[in-house]
């Protein structure tokens, strides 16, 4: 253990006498161990991002989507009536019918042209929506007179951002005249993305929102648990076919996580990349380390004439490396933290998060490990020449 | 009074390029008692640091017996020699060969950096004793290369001593020095050696550092015999 920790300090302090020198040579070891873990990291964010981006479109995991197809649209009334039924006989806790309909809005620079959802409450869990503000649909929210509306961002800018608080409403350009509240703004999911709103199918229905229902029935989805899934595909696969002869009944996943892990292959070839940049790093300080072995023969005889064993030398030559390159990899982990977590850069690439991940912990220690290994690598070599140097030629060097 | 080191018959010889032999000594005898104070003089070239370091545990000898506390160093681990080296011999040089870029105080630590428990932890302030001995104290955060060669020399008998060795071993001790700070710097070694109880060995061709010895022998062609105590010589 003394043996250790005396390594450790004779290291530190060869280190701090040649700081100059081993800070030129750590430079690329910090840049590469903080590429190396700004990919991790940036990629931990963007597929929280591009998570959160899938889930907002195709529900979370397992989300299960139900079709019926034929030579003739099947009745909307029969079909919203399969679903109803499904839900009660599988006690299905999350289920949302989704409509899409254009729907003008009166700003207060005009009237504009709106995506509007029409879904249930459900929906907001099934695709975690997470609202920057306000809050999401409650269940009584159908029966409000004015309809309540949850709008995006950029709808909300629109609008003029008025606070919540004070229950501003929104007209609804058409027949009605119908007046929504707002109750809630979801981030946009990418810059410059057009204005959004969702609205309760019942609500809708009530404003005689434009367009419901004329492109079709909609969507009909499930949240269920991700081992529930397969099993619940079949059964209710197999009960629309029953209640729909004649007509195709299909039933699929609709959330991100059935598809694969998108970025996998880029952070990859990414990571490659910064590894070699890392293997580039340590060639340079393998360089160094072999030249100042060679300038410091004469010091190295001086110790082993004091007692230092050979094992010890070679622990001290090869200590130095690594904690040289264990502080490059702290200073590279700080520097990448720093990256991944710089608010503009995290809104660029996950723009859809609410709230951003911590900085992976696995990225931290990819960092800081890669540094130590580097530094045992090219401190092996030198090590070994320095304990292969004889100590009378030595001092006498 | 306990024998340190004894030689019996030590020959070393060296394969030369053009694998000529050449025999550098030739069967040494000699004995080191705790205590004393033992001179080798000779000339350039006939042997003395090679007998040093034989003495010093750096080298084993081609031929005859070598023991160190009792123990023959021919069975020792390289390894081992080097625990013992640590333990039991202080090394002075002729150059000093004091570690550039760290102080006065860090070179008299590095021995301690080989030891282990107490004297390993409290290194600094046992380092601080023996360069306080050796009257260095206030130039303790010093660098090597501001210190006066004989000031140099003093941190390099303090970094010897620090370790508490049964064995100094002075390879011209006062080579780089003028002859006023040479003497001082020997009265100290002697002091030093003296109140510590532990033998010093000064390989020498100076008759001034030689006269102060209690025992001298004489190196010549790889062969050492007894020589009478010089009387020194004042510049």
């Amino acid at each position: 253990m003394t043996g250790i920790i005396s390594a450790l300090v004779e290291a530190w302090q060869e280190l701090r006498i040649n700081k100059t020198r081993i800070l030129l040579a750590l430079l690329g070891v910090a840049l590469s161990v903080a590429a190396l873990t700004s990919v991790v990291g940036l990629g931990n964010l963007a597929r929280e991002g591009f998570k959160a981006a899938s889930e907002r479109n195709g529900g979370r995991s397992a989300t299960l989507g139900i079709g019926v197809y034929g030579p003739t649209q099947p009745d909307p009334q029969k079909l919203e009536d399969a679903y109803r039924g499904i839900i009660d006989r599988y006690g299905i806790a999350h289920y949302t019918h989704v409509t899409q309909a254009q729907q003008g809005f009166q700003f207060p620079r005009g009237v504009q042209q709106v995506q509007l959802q029409v879904v249930d409450p459900g929906y907001g869990v099934i695709h975690r929506l997470e609202v920057s503000q306000g809050s999401w649909f409650a269940a009584d929210d159908e029966k409000r007179l004015a309809p309540a509306l949850v709008v995006s961002e950029a709808f909300y800018d629109a609008a003029g951002r008025p606070n919540l608080v004070t229950n501003p409403t929104v007209k609804l350009a058409g027949g009605r005249a119908t007046t929504a509240v707002m109750i809630g703004v979801v981030p946009d999911l990418y810059p410059e993305m057009p204005p959004s709103a969702y609205m309760l199918t019942g609500a809708a229905e009530r404003a005689g929102a434009a367009g419901i229902g004329g492109a079709g029935p909609g969507q009909f989805k499930f949240w269920v648990q991700d081992g529930q899934a397969e099993t619940l595909k079949a059964a209710v696969t197999s009960d629309l076919q029953r209640q729909f002869p004649g007509m195709q009944a299909q039933v699929d996943r609709m959330d991100y996580a059935s598809q694969g892990d998108p970025f996998a292959t880029v952070e990859l070839a990414v990571g490659g990349i910064a590894g070699l940049v890392l293997l580039l790093g340590a060639v340079g300080m393998l360089n160094i380390s072999m030249v100042t072995v060679r300038y410091r023969v004469r010091e190295i005889g001086i110790r082993r004439s004091f007692g230092a064993t050979s094992r010890r030398i070679f622990l001290g030559v090869m200590m130095e490396s690594v904690v040289a390159t264990a502080v490059a990899g702290i200073v590279g982990v700080m520097l990448s933290v720093a990256v991944v977590k710089n608010p503009w850069i995290q809104s660029k690439i996950a723009p859809g998060l609410t709230e951003y991940p911590a900085f992976p912990v696995e990225a931290a220690m990819l960092g800081l490990g890669s540094a130590v290994l580097v530094g045992a690598l090219a401190g092996a070599i030198p090590a070994l020449v320095a304990v292969r140097i004889k100590v009378i030629d030595a001092i006498r060097f | 009074m306990e024998e340190l080191v004894s030689l019996k018959g030590v020959t070393r010889t060296v394969l030369l390029p053009d694998d000529q032999e050449l025999h550098i000594l030739r069967g040494v005898d000699l004995a080191v008692h705790s205590g004393d104070h033992t001179a080798v003089i000779g000339r350039s070239g006939c042997g003395k640091s090679t007998l040093l370091n034989l003495l010093g545990l750096l080298d084993l000898p081609t031929s005859g017996e070598l023991t160190f506390q009792g123990t023959p160093v021919r069975q020792l681990h390289s390894n081992a020699r080097a625990k013992l080296r640590g333990e039991a011999v202080g090394f002075v040089f002729q150059q000093f060969n004091l570690l550039p870029g760290r102080t006065a105080l860090d070179n008299v630590v590095t021995p301690l950096l080989y030891a282990r428990g107490p004297a390993f932890w409290r290194r600094r302030e046992i380092a601080m004793d023996i360069l306080d001995r050796v009257g260095l104290a206030r130039r303790a955060q010093t660098l090597p290369n501001m210190l006066s060669g004989g000031e140099q020399q003093r941190v390099a008998i303090a970094r010897a001593l620090v370790r508490r060795p049964r064995l100094i071993l002075a390879d011209e001790p006062t080579g780089a020095l003028d002859v006023d700070t040479g003497q001082s710097v020997m009265a100290l070694l002697d002091t030093v050696a003296t109140e510590s109880g532990a033998a010093l060995i000064t390989i020498t061709h100076d008759v001034n550092v030689a006269a102060l010895a209690r025992a001298c022998y004489r190196l010549e062609s790889g062969v050492l015999t007894p020589a009478a105590i010089p009387a020194g010589v004042t510049a």
